[in-house]
This record gives C-alpha cells, sequence and structure tokens, in this order.
C-alpha cells in the first residue's frame, strides 16, 4: 500500500501484454431515445490473452448487458450502444461492418450462456450442432468434421462420444447440456470465452465439474475468459482480476487476492460481509440496508449512495471517477480515495 | 453463551416423522413408453424440536420439496406417519386438518409467483386471518397488518399497494407477514432465499432469525445452498434420491460430514476465497433417473468410495455418533481436507 494515489481515472499502467479485449467507456441504454434507460454507464476495463477476468454484480447491474454489448448482441430496438469503444485485438468491433461481425464472433470469440436447454436447438442433434459451428468457421472434410467433433466430446467429458453425436439435447441431463455448450464454444479454437453465469442453473457437484472443464479448457487451449457472475465463490475459483458493478457502473476493478483480501469500494465490502460461508462463526450475516436500484433512477451522484455507511455529502452530488487504490486496484469511491489520498500524505499525483 | 441460547430456544420433539413416503406414478402411456412409478420420498423418519431449524439439503430431484409438502399434507402420502403434537396428521379429517393448518405455515422460493398480482398487500396479508377467524372486523384486521408489515421490516403504509410494486426481498417479507400472521408453532420454507441477491439475502435470513427468537416456532428450512444452511440450521438433514442419507447437528454435518455424498457436497462448494481453496471431491457423473433408482446404496453409482456390498445391499440409516445418523455400509467421519 505504498503506491501513490493517482486521481486521473483513465491511466492505467501500460503492461508489455496487449489487452486481447478492451472495453473503453461502454454505454448501452434501452428504452425510447426521448427518455433513455441507462443500464450500463462508462464501463471500462481488459481482458488479457490467456486471462480471466470476472464480472459481479447483482441483478440489475448491467452486467449480462455489458458482455452481449460485447458480442454486439444487444436487441436493438429497444437497446443501443450510445457510447465507447469495444477493441478486439486492436479493432474496434462496434465500427466494425456488420457483415464482417460472424467473422470473429463464434470464431474468436465464444458465448456460452445460463440456460444450456434453450441455447440448445432442441430437433437437431448433438453432432450436428456442434458441427455447424465448425462448418461456420473452418474448411474440413465430412471425416474430419466428425473427428474433431468427436475430439471436442472427449475433450468436456462426455463419456462414450460416439455414440451420443446422434442424441438430442433433451436426451442430456443439464450439466451434459452445458457440456456440449462448452464444445460447441470452443469449436474453433476462440481467443476469448464469454460465460455468463454458467453454472448458475446447475447443481452444486455438477457445478464443480464444469467449474474443473473451464479450468482445463483454459490450461489446454489457453483461451481467455471473461466470467459474469453473481457467486462470488465461483469468481474466486476460476478469476484473476475482478469487476465489481453496481447499477450499470463499474465500481471496482482489481486482482483477485485484493478483491477478497483488501476490497476497497464500500459495495464490494458489504457484500463480502454479506455472503455466508461454509466456514464461518458469526451469528448474525452482515446486512446492506435498502435493495438495488432499478436500472437508469439514480442520475445523480454515486450509485451506491443511498445504501453506503461511509457516503459524505459530495457523494450525493458527484458521481466519483475511478481512483487508483493500488498498481492492480481502482475504485469509484470518494470516500476511500480520500482516506488513501490523506494516508500518503494528500499526495495526489 | 451461545450454546445456552439455543438450548434456551429449542425445545422438546415437535414434529414426528416415521417412514414417510411417496410415490408418484405415470399411468398415461405415451408412444408406448412404459408405466413408471417415482419414488419421490421413500422412508423418511426424523423429528423436528420445539423453536428448532432443521434444513433439509440435496440437489434438484432429490425430494427435499416433496418432503416439505407431505409434511403439511399438501401432498398425501403413500405412506408413514407425521405427528405435530402428539396429533396424527394422517388421521385428520378435512375439517380438523384445516384448523391444523393455523399451526403449520408455508413460505415460498419465488417471491413473484406466490403473491396474486390482483390483491393489495393487506389482502394478501390477511387472508389467512379471516379464514382462520383470528381478527375479526376489517379495521382489526388492518391494524393486524400495520403490526405484521412493522414486524417483518416493512413500512404500513404499504398495506394498500401491490405486489408488483415491490422488490424480491420486500416481497419475500410480505410472504413471510403473511406466514407468521397466525401465530404457526411450525414453517417450512422451501428455498426461501434462492431467488434472492446476495445483498438481499442476508436480509432475509437475519429477518427469519429474528423471528424465530421472538416467535419461538420451529422451521424446516429447504434448501440447496449449503453456506446459508450453515447461518440458519440448528441440525441438517441431507437428502438423496429421495433418502435422507445423513442427519445430524449443524456441528458434526460441517464439521465431521459422515456420508460419503455429505462430503462431496461440502467440498464441492466453492469458497468465496481465492486463497483457502478445499481438496474438491469431484463426483462422477449426474444424479441418476428417480424412475430408476440404483439397486443397494442409491449413491454407489457416483461413490468414490463404493465396494461390491453397496451394489447390493442398502445401508441403513444408523448413529455414527450420539444424534448423528448416516447411511453409509462404510461411514467414517471425516473433516473436509483444506490444501
Amino acid at each position: 500500500m505504498t503506491e501513490t494515489l493517482v486521481l486521473d481515472p483513465a491511466q492505467q499502467s501500460s503492461t508489455a501484454t496487449k489487452p486481447l479485449l478492451k472495453v473503453e467507456g461502454l454505454s448501452v441504454e434501452f428504452g425510447p431515445k426521448a427518455s433513455p434507460i441507462r443500464v450500463v454507464n462508462q464501463v471500462s476495463f481488459e481482458v488479457n490473452p490467456g486471462g480471466s477476468v470476472g464480472i459481479v454484480g447483482e441483478s440489475g447491474s448491467g452486467k449480462s448487458i455489458t458482455s452481449l454489448a460485447v458480442m454486439g448482441l444487444i436487441p436493438s430496438p429497444p437497446g443501443r450502444i450510445v457510447e465507447g469503444r469495444v477493441e478486439f485485438e486492436g479493432v474496434n468491433l462496434l465500427e466494425m461492418q456488420k457483415s464482417r461481425l460472424p467473422d470473429i464472433r463464434g470464431r474468436d470469440i465464444a458465448m456460452i450462456f445460463q440456460e444450456p436447454m434453450s441455447s440448445l436447438n432442441p430437433v437437431m442433434t448433438i453432432g450436428d450442432q456442434i458441427g455447424e459451428a465448425i462448418k461456420l468457421h473452418e474448411k474440413m472434410s465430412r471425416e474430419q468434421r466428425r473427428e474433431r467433433i468427436i475430439e471436442l466430446l472427449k475433450l468436456v467429458g462426455i463419456p462414450n462420444p460416439e455414440g451420443r453425436l446422434g442424441a438430442y439435447p433433451h436426451q442430456f441431463s443439464g450439466g451434459m447440456r452445458q457440456r456440449v455448450m462448452i464444445a460447441m464454444a470452443v469449436a474453433c479454437n476462440p481467443k476469448l470465452l464469454i460465460a455468463d453465469e454458467p453454472t448458475t442453473a446447475l447443481d452444486v457437484t455438477i457445478q464443480a465439474q464444469v467449474l474443473e472443464l473451464m479450468h482445463k479448457i483454459r490450461r489446454t487451449l489457453n483461451t481467455a475468459v471473461l466470467l459474469i457472475s453473481h457467486d462470488l465463490g465461483v469468481i474466486a475459483d476460476v478469476c484473476e482480476r475482478v469487476i465489481v458493478m453496481y447499477a450499470g457502473r463499474v465500481v471496482e476493478d482489481a486482482d483477485v487476492k485484493s478483491i477478497f483480501r483488501n476490497p476497497s469500494h464500500p459495495y464490494t465490502r458489504g457484500l463480502l460481509q454479506s455472503i455466508p460461508r461454509l466456514k464461518d462463526e458469526r451469528s448474525r450475516l452482515y446486512q446492506i440496508p435498502g435493495s438495488v436500484p432499478l436500472a437508469g433512477t439514480i442520475k445523480m451522484g454515486c450509485p451506491f449512495f443511498a445504501r453506503c455507511p461511509d457516503r459524505i455529502g459530495k457523494c450525493a452530488e458527484e458521481m466519483p471517477p475511478m481512483f487508483t487504490v493500488s498498481r492492480s486496484q481502482r475504485s469509484a469511491c470518494w470516500v476511500t480515495a480520500g482516506a488513501a489520498s490523506e494516508a500518503n500524505g494528500g499526495a495526489t499525483a | 453463551m451461545m450454546n445456552a441460547k439455543v438450548e434456551q430456544r429449542i425445545g422438546n420433539d415437535f414434529i414426528k416423522v416415521e417412514g414417510l413416503g411417496k410415490t408418484f406414478s405415470e399411468n398415461r402411456l405415451m408412444f408406448g413408453s412404459p408405466a413408471s412409478a417415482v419414488r419421490a420420498v421413500d422412508g423418511a423418519s426424523f423429528t423436528v424440536r420445539r423453536g428448532e431449524t432443521l434444513a433439509l439439503v440435496g440437489e434438484s430431484g432429490c425430494g427435499k420439496s416433496t418432503l416439505g409438502r407431505l409434511l403439511l399434507r399438501l401432498i398425501e402420502a403413500s405412506e408413514g406417519e407425521v405427528t405435530i403434537d402428539g396429533t396424527s396428521l394422517m388421521g385428520l379429517s378435512a375439517g380438523d386438518m384445516r384448523s391444523m393448518r393455523a399451526k403449520m405455515q408455508m413460505i415460498f422460493q419465488d417471491p413473484y409467483g406466490s403473491l396474486s398480482p390482483r390483491r393489495s398487500i393487506s389482502q394478501i396479508i390477511s387472508e389467512p386471518l379471516e379464514v382462520f377467524g383470528i381478527a375479526q372486523s376489517s379495521r382489526q384486521r388492518r391494524e393486524r397488518v400495520a403490526e405484521l408489515l412493522t414486524q417483518v421490516g416493512l413500512s404500513p403504509t404499504f398495506m394498500d399497494r401491490y405486489p408488483r410494486q415491490f422488490s424480491g426481498g420486500q416481497r419475500q417479507r410480505i410472504g413471510i407477514a403473511r406466514a407468521i400472521s397466525v401465530n404457526p408453532q411450525f414453517i417450512v420454507a422451501d428455498e426461501p432465499v434462492s431467488a434472492l441477491d446476495v445483498s438481499v439475502q442476508a436480509q432475509i435470513v437475519n429477518l427469519m432469525q429474528d423471528l424465530q427468537q421472538s416467535r419461538g416456532f420451529s422451521y424446516l428450512f429447504i434448501a440447496h445452498d449449503l453456506s446459508v444452511v450453515r447461518h440458519i440450521a440448528d441440525r441438517v438433514a441431507v437428502m438423496y434420491l429421495g433418502r435422507i442419507v445423513e442427519i445430524g447437528s449443524k456441528a458434526r454435518i460441517y464439521g465431521f460430514p459422515s456420508h460419503p455424498y455429505t462430503q462431496a457436497l461440502l467440498s464441492a462448494v466453492p469458497e468465496p476465497d481465492p486463497e483457502t481453496r478445499t481438496a474438491r471431491i469431484i463426483l462422477k457423473g449426474d444424479v441418476p433417473n428417480p424412475a430408476n433408482v440404483p439397486t443397494g446404496c442409491s449413491f454407489h453409482t457416483r461413490c468414490p468410495i463404493a465396494q461390491d456390498v453397496c451394489k447390493v445391499e442398502r445401508p441403513p440409516l444408523a448413529e455414527t455418533a450420539p444424534g448423528h445418523l448416516s447411511a453409509c455400509h462404510f461411514a467414517k467421519p471425516n473433516p473436509i481436507p483444506v490444501s
């Protein structure tokens, strides 16, 4: 904690590796243009090649919309991206021709969703569905493709893959369907895998299997992962960096150790204290008062103001920018920034 | 000191369940598929003490919700007996059962689906008051509703609003107010916090604990989230494929789980801490089809320590320590290792 406080929110120390994905100042609005509801507000983050970043937040925090925006999957109308950049390997996807997007989507960037049943075609065999993903992006003979599908099913741990090629989704359990989804997603060796609540619909023993599989995918294919989850346990398991979102904004962005050991934003702290754990002796859980505000209802100041135990007058009026707390941790809070600044003798470099 | 408090809260056996079972049979022969019977609950026996919280945990399809509903006779049991405060529930006539229902209430999982969208909050909460003749005049009922809303942390001014005007957490508070309105002695709470956001979940868990402290009722707390259960339960029963495979005090189940399924279940929970990682026991495969339960111990197809005997002989639920029962031939109390 000897870092000097940097008051420039946009500055992040330039690293040797160029980010694979760089999201900058992304804002998404829904509803009529005259009275839009802003559900994602000035969101910025980066994912390095082979890295794993988690976006954590409660319902309405904008985490899923952020991931859909990256994939260019915001339904429009009613939604639209009003500002910002989504750079993938240096190319801004938002300015790219619509017709070229499918080249990247599904090949370089793949996505898996929470509900494996509704993301699979019920009247198409598992083999054909995975084959389709390959056919779209790679030239292969029918025989080669069959080999590749079997290889993929093996990778995701489907027993007897040769025999399951002709099976339909309804013949698989929830956990098995999610494995099939992962097989489809990694069919073309994507550089980035976006997983939106991939284990939320699964039982805990099946979740453990799928998390194990995600680790294996990262190890064997060196795929970068952007994981969206409300479950801090899953985030801690998979991610190296964590973005905390609240009411459409990023409130903290840090390495996983700092988030869990040394959370800076009062919301992150409250969230961590309010979760029950397997090993703790508290007889009462900490509770954050109030509830998550409805999307777009907070127009001024810090979105967490009404529920914050540390708030000061300024918080109601001015949205705090992202302050650098330490080399790998940034947080949008006037109070913690002020305290850190005082600890550093008022130095605001 | 906490123990003394708990001792004080928990009294004698209040509910006794003996050999309770439920078979759902499928009669329709569609496309020539054979008729099948699903044994949703099989031979459940346990007690719930006065003022106690017994948690029922297990994965989807294990029969925990069915068991909760059997206890309230919302579903008729295929066999077995439930005794509440010395009265056998199974033998009660419809009329007697109705008055018994004032003693036993339910809190549901889905705060959106469990409140009628067309009735005001005061109508929703005062309905049980009316049915059981607790508050006669409408003025008395409104006073009582105001009191209940305050007790669950809502403003009495909300009384004339409708469910759609409330968030998930507030709706769950309304559901709780409705459940406690008739002063029940036993509440079945079926996944009451699993649809809620983390920050709101803590509020509801605390509220449920506070109400139990002040009113002394018992909970059957049905949940799949072992961390939440760790907080609220006094005792825990673990179910797998319709059967209770382990039951014991919270301290025993979490500290010294003795059934391999319980051990795997606990080890599978991802801890919100990147630095302490439990050595995860990854179970093979999926939960088998409940219509076709494996022979012997139903867990043997996924069990990491299964032997030949497990395939043929079903282990009885037997005591491994005082008050701690486990249905495993090789039950061994084992703390979850941390790597």
